[in-house]
């Protein structure tokens, strides 16, 4: 199953992620930390955008697993 | 000093010559070593290789950015090589975790959510600078521009009275870019401590004048029962001072002065949101506004191969790393969409700069709004000035430009100032738990 995941402990919200995929990375009001705004497995559009955004992550917080 | 076997480079980051040749210098320093040792100002490492950067900046357990000049807890000395300052610079020069305390308390105001509200005030002054210049067709793009917008803003974030922005202006500059070796030390100096003591008291008047905004929220804030020491809040304010006065600045006139050669670059910029959102990334990566930041590191250790002793000094160049080719494919060049970009000019790991959706929400509005209003501007070469320190903020004290006149959309400066105080004046006060508590 195709998702991503945002590892809390590295993210420090830089909001890359946030630009590079807007649907699918969020980000915390409080903090702009980003999270997962996706239920359940990733179109294979969205698959591509956060494979962008796993690049793009100064902090490398994102993986996409497959 | 663990290592023999270290390669010792001669680096200055405040130098003239890394100011001449900057981004150049890093590609010969990293090819002698990603982590190599200068011995300049009483010796530190200099870390110019992303790979290492990304692997060494997340170890909070080995690296220290903390400020203790009085030795009262461990004589390290802060996050400027050379030292600098005689008290901590705010939440910067603290560890986890008092410094996320600081951080839990005013990320609220400065989150992406949070800045949006700011859209309205960013819109009118930015109008309203160009206003005062469009009819002369020529401006300095530095003085009467990129040094305003994000001063005011910071002193109404702050909760201070916005026409203050001018007091603390040179001063703010001033100590960002004055060398370590410059007549003009000791004069900065002076300006720093003037600064300091004007912002401790307003500190104080805002115990018993609570204001919406970062002060007051600063003073109400209570970690463990009790509320931050005075000494906290004066550095924290006296730092979001500098992080808000110079950094946007100086990446406003750094993409201003790049595109001073490239007219045709800034039609697109003005049109098109999503290239300019890369851009910026771009921008940010290639100027790094905030070069690096200074470390301590905490234990004899080893981290990515290269071995450290307790007591250490080291220079996070995030200005350097931005430009490592292993991570950034001809990385001298500004590709406007460069994607992707993971680049550390915010500083990576926990000290990610606090201000940088504010930084990014101010930048963009800007440009666009000099871009579109002036859109054959070009800069007097004659009369640019570059900071004479680079190693601190990368920026410029003046860049003077010429432009086809156009004509006012809005109220002067001077009218915007005192329609924004008087609608900021108009906001209820916070509670003032001090008071309350009797403290």
């Amino acid at each position: 199953m195709a998702r991503a995941i945002v590892n809390a402990d590295l993210c420090q919200g830089h909001t890359l992620c946030n630009m590079a995929a807007p649907d699918i990375f969020h980000l915390r009001d409080e903090d702009g930390h980003a999270f997962v705004a996706i239920d359940g497995e990733l179109t294979p559009e969205q698959l591509g955008q956060a494979r962008m955004a796993e690049l793009g992550c100064p902090e490398r917080a994102i993986t996409v697993e497959e | 000093m663990a290592t023999d076997d270290r390669v010792v480079v001669e680096f200055d980051q405040h130098s003239p010559e890394y100011r001449e040749t900057y981004p150049a210098q890093a590609h010969e320093l990293r090819e002698q070593c990603p982590v190599a040792w200068s011995s300049n100002h009483d010796g530190f490492w200099v870390v110019t290789g992303h790979e290492v950067l990304s692997a060494i900046s997340k170890r909070t357990d080995l690296l220290s950015n903390d400020h203790d000049p009085a030795g009262e807890r461990n004589g390290y000395q802060g996050i400027s090589i050379p030292e600098r300052g005689t008290s901590r610079g705010g939440f910067i020069e603290m560890d986890p975790p008092e410094q996320s305390e600081y951080r839990r308390i005013l990320n609220p105001f400065l989150s992406p959510a949070a800045v949006k509200v700011w859209d309205p005030f960013i819109e009118d002054f930015t109008r309203a600078c160009i206003d005062d210049v469009i009819e002369s067709g020529r401006l300095d793009f530095v003085d009467d521009f990129a040094n305003i917008v994000p001063a005011v803003l910071t002193m109404a974030m702050l909760g201070l009275p916005l026409a203050d922005w001018e007091i603390y202006c040179e001063p703010a500059h001033m100590q960002v870019y004055t060398a370590p070796d410059s007549p003009n030390w000791d004069r900065m100096v002076d300006a720093t401590m003037r600064m300091v003591g004007r912002l401790a008291e307003y500190v104080q008047i805002r115990k018993t004048e609570p204001r919406p905004g970062m002060i007051s929220a600063l003073l109400n804030a209570k970690v463990t029962d009790e509320f931050l020491p005075d000494d906290g809040i004066i550095g924290t304010v006296t730092l979001l001072i500098g992080g808000g006065f110079d950094t946007t600045t100086s990446l406003l006139a750094g993409a201003l002065d790049w595109l001073d050669a490239r007219p045709d670059e800034r039609p697109r910029l003005v049109d098109d949101s999503r290239y300019l959102d890369l851009a910026t990334e771009e921008f940010l990566r290639h100027f790094t506004p905030a070069q690096g930041g200074g470390r301590t590191i905490t234990q004899d250790c080893e981290v990515a191969g290269f071995e450290f002793s307790a007591g250490d000094r080291m220079f996070l160049s995030y200005a350097m790393c931005n430009h490592d080719p292993a991570s950034f494919p001809e990385p001298d060049d500004i590709v406007l969409d460069r994607f992707p970009n993971p680049h550390a000019a915010f500083g990576l790991g926990v000290h990610r700069c606090i201000g940088s959706n504010l930084a990014r929400l101010d930048f963009k509005y800007m440009l666009r709004e000099a871009l579109r209003r002036m859109p054959d501007y070009r800069i007097d070469h004659a009369g640019k000035e570059q900071y004479e320190s680079i190693g601190t903020i990368n920026g410029f004290k003046h860049l003077p430009a010429t432009f086809t006149p156009g004509r006012r959309e809005g109220p002067p400066l001077a009218e915007v100032m005192a329609d924004w105080q008087a609608r900021l004046d108009a906001e209820p006060a916070p509670e003032n738990l001090r008071a309350t508590e009797g403290v």
